[in-house]
């Protein structure tokens, strides 16, 4: 059982289709460890689907020119291929699934396509190891941030929200102990003290929403990078 | 308030099995007299006046249709449901592609279906259970609450968005959200 999860505010604009990608990302990651929200997605998913229904009912009366949509139809149909569907008709996943490691979520496959090892990390101090994964067209960043076991990361604040989400290992700080799947949000009003369990490292998946403005939980420290990599050149 | 035309929907469901099966266009041609103008009407929600776009976004989800059709389980979600997700992801798609900002990330190995992949009997009586409380709470919300949900799940608006849009605090707006969860029965309590 986990503690830790997306808002409802969140779960609402995942299933809405309206949270960014980045953020999404984060939700769908935690979602493969957390069978209670994915209920929740899936009843929220059911929501959205009546609302669905409910648009143009065939009974009703529209204002808007069938023909159209049926010459539409003539023109899908005939472009269609009668094939049984085949690696081609089918989209392909960019990246072959195979060689991913097992302890990799799904929702991350686009990224990493062995393991945490491959990735190209950058040291910035000698416990703490970041890599950057993708950029959302709002210019939030998901990234990677590996903490040595036992580990502490200084006490700070921040401004902006961010959100962590534990993949491996566990840390603490005075809110409580976070495991993996855990899915925690912060923002500006939050100071911080996370310590690193002793027994394993900890890798967590973070989404940091404004690039500029990072002083956060762990990953103030990307903002050197950040500068140095930012597309609009910081 | 609008009732499902569920009878239409189960012989749906039957032609998604020839869609699958015998790559049937006579099914496929049916699927998208329902479906198409609910997804036309879903892409105009958002952008009003885009045809166009509304063009291209049904042509994306009918030509999905077809070609995972073998990928619909009628036991993990209705057929409405997994038409609203494709239609879903496809706005965001075209959002992400047309978008004056790009972006590395691909919608469609974001959702992948994970949410519906639950597939043992407890989870199917759960859901079947789900689904009436979802449709009989829907048909009695009052209309402020519905409003809400409209705004978020067909207009595509976030629910800062709303909350301009309504004039109203966006606390109120959460609030409503709730209220409405609470009479759909979908307990969050967090
Ligand atoms: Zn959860």
């Amino acid at each position: 059982m986990l503690n830790y999860h997306p808002s409802i505010e969140l779960l609402i604009d995942y299933s809405a289709g309206t949270l960014s990608l980045a953020h999404s990302i984060s939700v769908s990651t935690h979602l493969e460890h957390c069978a209670e929200c994915r209920r929740h997605v899936s009843q929220l998913n059911q929501v959205g689907s009546h609302l669905f229904t409910g648009l143009h009912m065939t009974d009703s009366h529209s204002h808007e020119p069938s023909s159209e949509l049926n010459s539409l139809k003539e023109k899908m149909l005939n472009n269609l291929s009668a094939d049984i569907p085949t690696s081609e008709t089918i989209e392909q996943a960019p990246f072959d699934t195979n060689t991913v490691s097992a302890r990799i979520p799904r929702s991350l496959h686009q990224f990493i396509q062995q393991d945490y090892d491959q990735l190209e990390w950058t040291r910035l101090s000698s416990s703490l190891r970041v890599a950057t994964l993708c950029t959302d067209t709002n210019g939030s960043q998901v990234a990677l941030t590996r903490i040595k076991a036992g580990s502490h990361i200084p006490t700070h604040s921040h401004t902006g929200e961010e959100i962590t989400l534990v993949l491996e290992g566990s840390f603490s700080d005075e809110g409580g102990i976070y495991k993996k799947g855990d899915f925690i949000s912060r923002n500006a009003s939050h100071k911080h003290k996370p310590v690193v369990t002793k027994d394993a490292e900890c890798i967590c998946l973070t989404v940091l929403d404004a690039p500029i403005q990072f002083t956060g939980f762990f990953t103030r420290w990307l903002n050197p990078l950040l500068r140095k990599h930012h597309p609009n050149g910081i | 308030m609008n009732k499902p035309l569920t009878d239409d929907v189960s012989s749906l469901t039957n032609d998604m099995a020839a869609i699958a099966n015998q790559r049937d266009k006579q099914a496929l041609s049916r699927v998208f007299d329902f479906y198409a103008p609910k997804i036309h009407s879903f892409c105009l929600a958002s952008h009003p006046g885009a045809t166009l776009m509304a063009d291209d976004i049904t042509q994306e989800v009918m030509i999905k249709i077809w070609n995972k059709a073998h990928t619909f389980n009628p036991n993990t979600a209705s057929l409405t449901t997994w038409i609203f997700t494709i239609a879903r992801n496809a706005r965001i798609d075209y959002l992400r592609k047309n978008g004056r900002h790009q972006s590395n990330i691909d919608p469609e190995f974001i959702w992948d279906n994970i949410v519906d992949e639950d597939v043992d009997l407890f989870r199917e009586a759960q859901r079947e259970k789900d689904k009436k409380m979802i449709a009989e709470g829907l048909a009695q919300l009052p209309n402020e609450q519905r409003q809400v949900l409209v705004k978020v799940y067909l207009e595509g608006k976030t629910h800062i968005e709303a909350a301009q849009d309504l004039g109203i605090p966006l606390g109120t707006i959460k609030s409503r959200v709730r209220l409405a969860l609470n009479k759909l029965s979908i307990c969050i309590a967090r």
